[in-house]
């Protein structure tokens, strides 16, 4: 009997270390001095220097700014477009199934398919090694991943509701606003996450699209490895600050997800 | 306050046979009115394309007079009543209750007399703050109905609005719309699947079937005067024993015929039904017509086999077989106090004053005299 529990809590132990391991040891790392960084040692010297020199020497502090502006500005004109469309293809089955597949489609697409037309094409209308391109770009690389997501959400708002709203003397935009849009907040939100922190992650778009006063957070710590050798305490530090908002926004996320969608709409 | 008049009105979804076909019905100005019918019959479509919420295929649709098939549900005056309530959930039920009100731009003052009048009404006031998350099931249905109040519609439309709710509230509520119904006098049309609510609450019933209408007619009249073997087989529970017959002939006597049974066509029917002689047609009698004693001279022997005993309190349902007839389902209502052994062989007698004969043909009623 106590075996039956001890067990499978062994096996858990392990798995757990197996995934948490990793990034514990780059937080490890980040607090140690570039010369020890290798040594296996749990912590054989603290040191603050390597998050103040993240912050105070290079482009960081910048590629930090840059991240969150591209990111929270790509979720904010992709959200709306978003859930709109999301909404049509829930609830009135705008262009079938095909145009539902259409829209998964493009997301087989490997990315690297497309930078090469799209940075042609930002380059023609001087949107490259600019922020601001890169927030467009990241809007609608999210747009059909956002789109799916609000699709799920809206499909589970009962058509009662806005029928409910329509007889009560509103118009379908209007029940749209009023009831569809505040009842899938927490799916909203949800997805908002989501966005933001696929784009927060992106590399491939930022590295082409930007140069160095505009490069975001995973590109300039990819900076970090090749001018002066691979600094790995300094990249520790950079990481578990890229990641800091990451953890941050995932426990928003959760507090969402799990609340029931429709909380008492319907019994 | 407004009548309801549907002509030749269907539905068609895509790809589907129709889900109403060619109903015509007139709702009289401040008429209760009941659809009843079996699960995808129709009832909630019906009922929305008169709110509007779904598309007329055909037909046309009046209330009030007015023509309403193209006019948006906003502006029909009518208030729904959801089976899942549908209520705002990100709303207080004050605001839930005020909804409509604002969107039709009345002032706020006039919101607030009107959400206080029918909260009062309807004993919700000490919860108008609360979401509805928060609230029972019978607390829920009453904001549901309130939020349709509040507007003072022209007609009501109800959707099973009783289903969710446990007997006693059931039949509280069933009671309270009653009510409600007399002392605000508009039209109601309120669907529902339930045989009480379908007897009790309306002045008609319209009994719908595979997206039609079978028979509309007071709550009575379809019971004691069922149109087909379908609204005879449905309405009411345990429902009227429709059993395979035949009709003979002796002298000036009819006899409905079916194994062990031989049962005499009471006088007063016989020329209604002669055209019928020998030939087969479906027996209908109802279960309460079948008594455990004689107390008319004219109530008729029949031996019954008894299959089950479902003791209700308040009477003792019968479940009989009769020897050559293949069903084992008759049902007879006797006295609270009647035992019989299962299996055993019982007397019962049949009083067939209130008797139908149907066409096995066309399942429908062969007319006769009334009782
Ligand atoms: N949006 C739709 N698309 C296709 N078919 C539909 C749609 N809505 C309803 N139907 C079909 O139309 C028929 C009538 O449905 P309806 O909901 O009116 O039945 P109902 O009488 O209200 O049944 P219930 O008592 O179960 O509520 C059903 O066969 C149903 O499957
Ligand atoms: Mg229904």
């Amino acid at each position: 009997m106590r075996l039956k529990t001890i067990a499978p809590h062994i096996i858990l132990v392990l798995f757990a270390c197996y995934i948490a391991l990793p990034p514990l040891w780059v937080l490890r790392t980040s607090f140690v001095p570039d010369s020890v960084a290798y040594q296996p040692a749990l912590m054989p010297e603290f040191t603050w220097q390597n998050y103040v020199k993240l912050f105070t020497e290079g482009t960081f502090a910048r590629a930090y700014l840059n991240s969150f502006i591209a990111s929270a500005g790509a979720t904010i004109l992709g959200l709306p477009l978003a859930a709109m469309t999301g909404y049509a293809f829930a609830r009135y089955r705008t262009g079938g199934q095909i145009s539902r597949f259409v829209v998964l489609a493009t997301q087989m697409l490997p990315p690297v398919a497309i930078i090469l037309p799209v940075f042609a094409l930002f380059r023609m209308v001087g949107l490259t090694n600019s922020v601001t391109g890169l927030m467009i770009a990241y809007a609608a690389i999210n747009l059909p991943f956002l789109t799916w997501i609000l699709m799920g959400f809206f499909e589970g708002v009962p058509i009662e509701l806005e029928w409910a709203a329509q007889v009560d003397g509103a118009t379908v935009w209007e029940a749209f606003w009023k009831i569809v849009m505040p009842v899938s907040l927490p799916g909203i939100a949800a997805a908002a996450v989501l966005g933001f922190i696929l784009a927060w992650n992106e590399f491939l778009f930022a590295l082409i699209l930007t140069g160095p006063t505009t490069a975001t957070i995973p590109v300039a710590l990819a900076g970090l490895q090749s001018s002066n050798g691979v600094q790995i305490a300094e990249i520790s530090a950079g990481v578990v600050m890229g990641i800091l908002p990451m953890l941050l926004a995932s426990r928003f996320i959760q507090r969402y997800l799990v609340r029931g969608l429709t909380f008492g709409a319907v019994k | 306050m407004a009548d309801i008049e549907l002509r030749n009105v269907s539905k068609r979804y895509t790809g589907r046979v129709a889900a109403v076909e060619d109903v015509n019905l007139h709702i009289r100005d401040g008429e209760f009115m009941i659809f009843l019918g079996p699960s995808g019959c129709g009832k909630s479509t019906t009922l929305r394309m008169i709110a509007g919420l779904e598309n007329i295929s055909s037909g046309e649709l009046f209330i009030g007079g007015k023509r309403m098939n193209d006019v948006a549900p906003r502006d029909r005056n009518i208030a729904v009543v959801f089976q899942s309530y549908a209520l705002y959930p990100h709303m207080t039920v004050a605001e839930n209750l005020a909804f409509g009100l604002k969107m039709h731009k009345r002032p706020q003052s006039e919101i607030e007399e009107r959400v206080k009048r029918v909260s009062a009404m309807l004993g919700i006031g000490q919860f108008l703050e609360r979401k509805p998350a928060a609230l029972s099931g019978g607390q829920r249905q009453r904001v549901a109905l309130g939020r349709a109040l509040v507007r003072d519609p022209a007609a009501f439309l109800l959707d099973e609005p009783l289903s969710n709710l446990d007997a006693q509230l059931r039949a509280d509520m069933r009671l309270e719309l009653v009510k409600l119904h007399r002392q605000l006098g508009s039209t109601i049309i309120h669907v529902t699947h339930d045989q009480v609510e379908a007897m009790t609450m309306g002045e008609r019933i319209c009994i719908m079937k595979d997206g039609r209408v079978v028979q509309v007619g007071a709550p009575l009249d379809v019971y004691r005067n069922p149109a087909n073997t379908f609204v005879a087989g449905f309405l009411a529970s345990p429902p009227m024993n429709l059993i395979e017959a035949r009709l003979t002939g002796e002298g000036d006597g009819l006899w409905v015929e079916a194994g062990a049974m031989r049962l005499q066509v009471p006088a007063a029917y016989r020329e209604a039904y002669r055209a019928y002689v020998d030939k087969p047609v479906i027996f209908g009698i109802r279960a309460e017509d079948i008594h455990a004693h004689q107390a008319q001279p004219d109530w008729q022997a029949l031996d019954a086999d008894v299959v089950a005993l479902e003791t209700l309190g308040a009477e003792v349902v019968l479940v009989m077989g009769i020897s050559g007839i293949a069903r084992a389902d008759i049902a007879a209502r006797l006295g609270r106090d009647y035992r019989a052994q299962i299996g055993s062989r019982q007397q019962l007698y049949a009083d067939l004053a209130e008797m139908q004969l149907f066409d096995p043909q066309t399942t429908n009623a062969i007319p006769r005299p009334q009782p």
